[in-house]
């Protein structure tokens, strides 16, 4: 009914342009890399993105053949060919010999280069240059202005796709991030519970301890667990680098927003519900696992899609607490692996980002449907 | 691969199985050793009281013991660091605080970081509710909600090249390849280097992560809005409220706890946030942060890690307010019902 | 709990991948343009059944590249050899040294982090054996020595890295072609150079393409250049002193090098774009203005690894080309290089580590890189027909005759001052900030790390 006291004020029109604007806002940037990712690398910084379904009038450079290719013909020393392979698409409007006035002819037009030296440059790109004596040196340079239509290429992500063991990766992905998805909200949840509901000494104080935690820069604590891991691995004698390793690591970085935000919810379920439940004999463990959880499905499944998105694109602690090898490396390692050492390998960057989206978006639809309308509908609301 | 796949999956069962067969089997035999049913009068009452104050214990227990290793040790450890010399090795005593409060850096990043803490989180929470109300009401709303949240879906590194196209200069005699300069160049201004223009480029720092957070504030928000039963806002209309009157006094009631969870929680991550500014611009142009600060002492060059763990501390300190403000909130939680 | 620890072994038994069988790019014995006895003296090492893992800055091409050189070790040796490398191999290599799990070798490219994990005995001295094998071998020698010895814990100077892999930073890029239809001569000295400078403008050209963005490290080209001037203004002595921070950033030699950078690079006419865009411009994107038609600019000062980043089929030699940015002509300073280059650390000691370090020594390990691309190498004795190219033999050369070769100055200084403030110092300077004022605070900065 929300629906229908939205669309008297802001009229039916009014909302769905209000959308439209802010989802054009919100994609256009990253329409910015889905096409320069079907780009290939010189394009990408020569021009904007959004030109690529344009023709663009480029200059370009081409050399002639050298003078290996010469024959003598009336009197005159020739040199013919292509400038562009047979079916090329581009067609040259205009050419020239040298770089500050590189459209100094129109093609089909003779140029004269002086001592009797003349070239012809026809739009399909066939050229006749002559002279009287015989050409030395190297073959001529030339510019020219050439249309080409939009070229785009599927190049940058067979790159991606087809490199080795990425399949594997994708694996070793999934293996890090399910579980250190499913565990922190098992283990939150019942903690959310606790907190939110039962009384005991301390709560209040563990609150406010959780919330401090959640500011914990990553970084600082790299070493005195990796320090941890090595010590525990040497005392059992087994690798200090293992799944099991970075599950905990992870769940332990994420507990606290996982706490944080299941409580505050579950701390707004309706009080009703609960004494109703227990008035009935339930314990809390019933009440937790019949009501609460099911209630908070909706709140459970948003921080399931932020911590699988934590996880699937970190790259830092898998770096740290995994190892390297093919069965550990994850995919955001992999990917890592196919960037150039300086960096400013654009095509691939923006490849990988469109890989590495698929899986978390297919999460996202999949629980989106979790967030329907009414699943608490008809429960009263309590503070 | 295809035996990774299957023990990645015994692994998953097992692992998933092991917290429930924990939680479980713990309240069972909770329930075996102090027997409230079967018994009767003040055993029984005696048993539940047992049960009532150990369950707590049971149920926050195992995230307690995570937290404890993962956080709070590093914490400890943390601390003990900023009281120590570079190398760890020596005890400098308050050196490195004084060392913080005398470096430019560090006045000019607490400057930007107020900056990032005043505009971010406010921006993130408006626009992220503001797009959950419209996109409710509409039938392509899931599908302009993805659109919205996709952002959060793409790494840090993956943003700062989508922004390096938007934000990328060339001089004015050139073909623009960033949008925004474009778009500029178009309306027939100057191009600008926009990340290094004083002040302003803070701001375009802020709007990546602001790209980036609406949606996280948008489908946590969502879920709270779908949450207010239907009957609150029938009733509301029924007495003749109009759109902007259900939003401000039936809907933002209703779901305060989850925007301040929101805007706390972004509000932390504006606290932590470096990979934004250490791609971009790495501190420079004056639009250094704390946190990029910190990773900055710590790694660059083998590292100071006194220094790096004081700025640290520092960041940690700047949350006090928030937990406090948390702490009232929880406690009036707990009083009000 | 302990389930997932049982099962979790039980998972990593069984996904153990045995590696690829390693595929050999030159078949040993058959080009003769390498020393294939130093491979037969490999296999007379055991080392089968033993492990290295060895961490380096490659990745992508470079990393398949290191990869076909280390190829022929494991092969050699039967060691089971990993390499792994990250987007954040220095601050990981900082991690795993403090939490005491290194990799046996890392190959860094900053000698300022070598001399930290040096000075917190994180490192294994090579011997004095391999700092012979560098100081007789090696063009420059001396140089390539000092740079791989650091103070250890006991602050007893050893030789912790050894130099493997260098790039040659003081060259000039430019397109033959373009040079010639103008009428411009490659200079021989540094006046000269201005001269062409001066004409080009004159000629209502545009001298120089100078970027220096690059994202998180913004600034470092211009370091590269200032380091250059340094070299080619005042003696190495100075140079090491400045480096060290025995004469201030204020010293007016310093000053006087910041001041000759500033002059070519902030003046609209005289880089492409205007001064404006030099900073805001990334120095992969920079060459490419070289290529423009017409040319937005003529010349381009970077190391020789940028050709990679030059347009696809360009070809060194005939589309591009380099010369030596020259020295002043009455400096009498011979012929200075500054250059980068990677240098192998052992941070975990094994017998494998060790034979790989003895690896590194044999010419054959050079000739392999040198004859695929983007490997330079001091070594006299390795063939210098194992060049891919005459261009890279060319700065081969370069780098084997050099009088005095000195290492990146900005990766020889502390971090925060050679990773930070000499960077943020390069972007004021070129925003127009005065050569002093931007000396002073770099110097400022330098004296609150001491």
């Amino acid at each position: 009914m929300a629906a229908k006291a939205g669309r008297s004020f802001f009229g039916r029109w009014g909302v769905h342009l209000a959308v439209l604007a802010i989802v054009i806002v919100w994609t256009l940037p990253t329409m910015g890399i889905l096409v320069s990712s079907l780009r290939d690398r010189d394009q990408i910084i020569v021009s904007g993105w959004w030109t690529a379904l344009a023709g663009s009038e480029q200059t370009e450079a081409g050399r002639l053949a050298g003078p290996d290719a010469q024959i003598e013909r009336d009197g005159r020393f020739v040199i013919e060919g292509l400038l562009f392979e047979e079916g090329d698409p581009r067609r040259i409007s205009a050419f020239g010999t040298r770089a500050t006035a590189p459209t100094a002819t129109e093609a089909g037009v003779e140029a004269d280069l002086g001592d009797g030296v003349t070239l012809t440059v026809e739009a399909d790109s066939r050229y006749v240059m002559t002279s009287p004596v015989a050409f030395e040196g190297r073959g001529q340079r030339v510019y020219f202005s050439a249309l080409s239509p939009p070229r785009f290429t599927t190049e940058n992500y067979e790159t991606v796709l087809l490199s080795e063991g990425i399949g594997r990766s994708f694996v070793n992905s999934l293996t890090v991030t399910i579980p250190a998805t499913i565990i922190p909200i098992l283990i939150a949840a019942f903690a959310a519970y606790a907190l939110a509901w039962m009384r005991f000494p301390g709560r209040a104080i563990l609150i406010a301890v959780i919330i401090g935690l959640l500011v914990v820069p990553l970084q600082m604590s790299l070493i005195p667990l990796l320090k941890l891991y090595n010590g525990v691995g040497a005392f059992f004698g087994v690798p200090a680098k293992t799944y099991l390793g970075i599950w905990l690591a992870h769940t332990g970085f994420g507990l606290p927003f996982a706490i944080f935000l299941l409580r505050s919810y579950i701390a707004g379920l309706p009080r009703e519900i609960m004494e109703s439940a227990r008035i009935d004999g339930a314990s809390d463990f019933d009440i937790f696992v019949r009501i609460v959880l099911p209630l908070s499905f909706p709140v459970l499944a948003s921080f399931a899609i932020f911590q699988f998105l934590w996880v699937w694109n970190d790259l830092l602690v898998a770096m740290v607490f995994l190892g390297t090898g093919r069965d550990q490396l994850v995919l955001t390692g992999k990917l890592n692996a196919l960037l150039g050492s300086r960096g400013g390998d654009w095509e691939i960057l923006t490849t990988s980002a469109f890989v590495t989206i698929i899986v978390p978006l297919i999460v996202f639809f999949s629980l989106q449907r979790y967030f329907v309308r009414g699943l608490l509908a008809g429960s009263v609301k309590g503070g | 691969m295809a035996t990774q796949i299957i023990s990645a999956i015994i692994v998953i069962i097992v692992g998933v199985g092991g917290c429930v067969a924990y939680f479980w089997g713990a309240n069972r035999l909770l329930e075996l050793v102090f027997p409230a049913r079967g018994t009767s009068g003040k055993t029984a009452i005696d048993n539940l009281r047992r049960q009532g104050f150990i369950r707590p214990w049971l149920f926050v227990g195992p995230a307690l013991l995570i937290l404890g290793v993962y956080l709070i040790y590093p914490v400890v450890e943390t601390l003990r660091l900023s009281f120590l010399d570079r190398g760890g090795q020596n005890f400098v005593g308050f050196d490195n605080y004084l060392w913080a409060i005398g470096d430019r850096e560090f006045r000019i990043s607490i400057l930007n970081n107020l900056l990032w803490l005043a505009v971010v989180p406010a921006v993130c929470t408006f626009l992220g509710l503001v797009i959950a109300v419209l996109t409710d009401r509409i039938w392509w709303g899931t599908i302009a909600k993805s659109l919205v949240f996709m952002p959060l879906a793409i790494s840090f590194v993956g943003a700062s090249v989508i922004w390096k196209f938007i934000y990328e200069y060339r001089a004015a005699d050139q073909t623009q390849i960033g949008l925004l300069n474009a778009f500029v160049t178009w309306l027939g201004f100057e191009p600008q280097v926009w990340i290094s223009i004083p002040f302003w480029n803070n701001l375009f720092l802020m709007v990546i992560l602001v790209w980036i957070q609406t949606g996280f504030a948008m489908v946590i928000l969502s879920a709270a809005l779908r949450g207010i039963p239907d009957e609150t806002i029938e009733a509301a209309v029924i007495d003749g409220a109009n759109g902007f009157q259900i939003f401000w006094k039936i809907m933002i009631p209703q779901i305060w706890g989850t925007i301040a969870v929101v805007w706390t929680t972004i509000t932390i991550l504006v606290l932590k946030v470096f990979d934004i500014v250490l791609t971009m611009t790495n501190g420079q142009w004056n639009t250094q942060v704390l946190a990029n600060l910190m990773f900055d002492w710590m790694f660059r060059g083998g590292g100071d890690f006194g220094r790096g763990a004081t700025i640290a501390i520092v960041i940690m300190m700047a949350v006090i307010p928030i937990m406090i403000w948390n702490i009232r909130q929880a406690n009036r939680e707990a009083d009000g019902g | 709990m302990k389930h997932i620890g049982l099962a979790s072994a039980a998972l990593l038994a069984l996904a153990l991948a045995t590696p690829a069988s390693a595929q050999l790019k030159f078949a040993p014995g058959e080009d003769d343009r390498f020393n294939w006895e130093d491979y037969e003296y490999l296999k007379q090492m055991d080392l089968n059944g033993q492990s290295l893992s060895v961490f380096g800055p490659w990745r992508g091409e470079d990393e398949a590249l290191a990869r076909s050189v280390l190829a022929y070790f494991s092969e050699a040796t039967g060691v089971d050899l990993t390499y792994s490398s990250s987007e954040n191999y220095e601050q990981q290599i900082v991690i795993d040294t403090q939490a005491g799990s290194p990799p046996n070798i890392a190959v860094l490219p900053q000698p300022g982090l070598i001399q930290d994990l040096a000075s917190k005995g994180l490192l294994t001295p090579l011997g004095e054996d391999a700092a012979t094998y560098v100081r007789e071998n090696y063009g420059a020698g001396q140089s390539w020595v000092d740079l791989g010895t650091y103070a250890g814990q006991d602050g007893q100077e050893q030789f912790y890295g050894f130099p493997y892999k260098a790039d040659l930073k003081s060259l000039v890029w430019y397109v033959p072609e373009n040079f010639e239809e103008a009428g411009y001569e490659v200079p021989t000295t540094w006046e000269e150079l201005m001269a062409l400078q001066e004409q080009i403008v004159a000629d209502g050209g545009t001298p120089w393409c100078i970027g220096l963005g690059s994202g998180g490290a913004t600034g470092w080209p211009a370091t590269d250049w200032v380091e250059d001037i340094m070299l080619r203004t005042q003696p190495p002595e100075v140079y090491d002193q400045w480096t060290s921070n025995e004469i201030p950033f204020t010293d007016e030699r310093v000053v006087g090098a910041m001041k000759i950078f500033a002059d070519i690079a902030t003046k609209d006419q005289n880089v492409s774009g205007g001064k404006a865009a030099v900073a805001a411009t990334d120095f992969r994107d920079s060459p490419k203005g070289l290529f423009d038609i017409p040319p937005k600019c003529y010349m381009h000062r970077q190391a020789s690894f940028i050709s990679s980043f030059f347009p696809e089929g360009t070809e060194l030699g005939t589309d591009a080309d380099f010369f030596y940015l020259p020295e002043k002509a009455d400096a009498d300073l011979g012929k200075p290089v500054l250059g980068g280059g990677t240098l192998f650390t052992i941070t975990k000691d094994s017998e494998a580590a060790r034979a790989f370090i003895t690896f590194l020594q044999t010419p054959l390990a050079h000739e392999l890189w040198m004859a695929q691309s983007g490997f330079l190498t001091p070594l006299k004795t390795a063939n210098p027909e194992a060049y891919a190219n005459e261009a890279l033999k060319k700065q081969g050369e370069i780098l084997v005759n050099a009088d005095t070769f000195r290492f990146d100055g900005s990766d020889l200084m502390p971090g925060k001052i050679g990773a930070g403030a000499f960077w943020t110092g390069m972007i004021d300077l070129v925003g127009g900030k005065p050569a002093e004022q931007v000396a002073s605070e770099i110097q400022n900065a330098w004296d609150a790390i001491k």
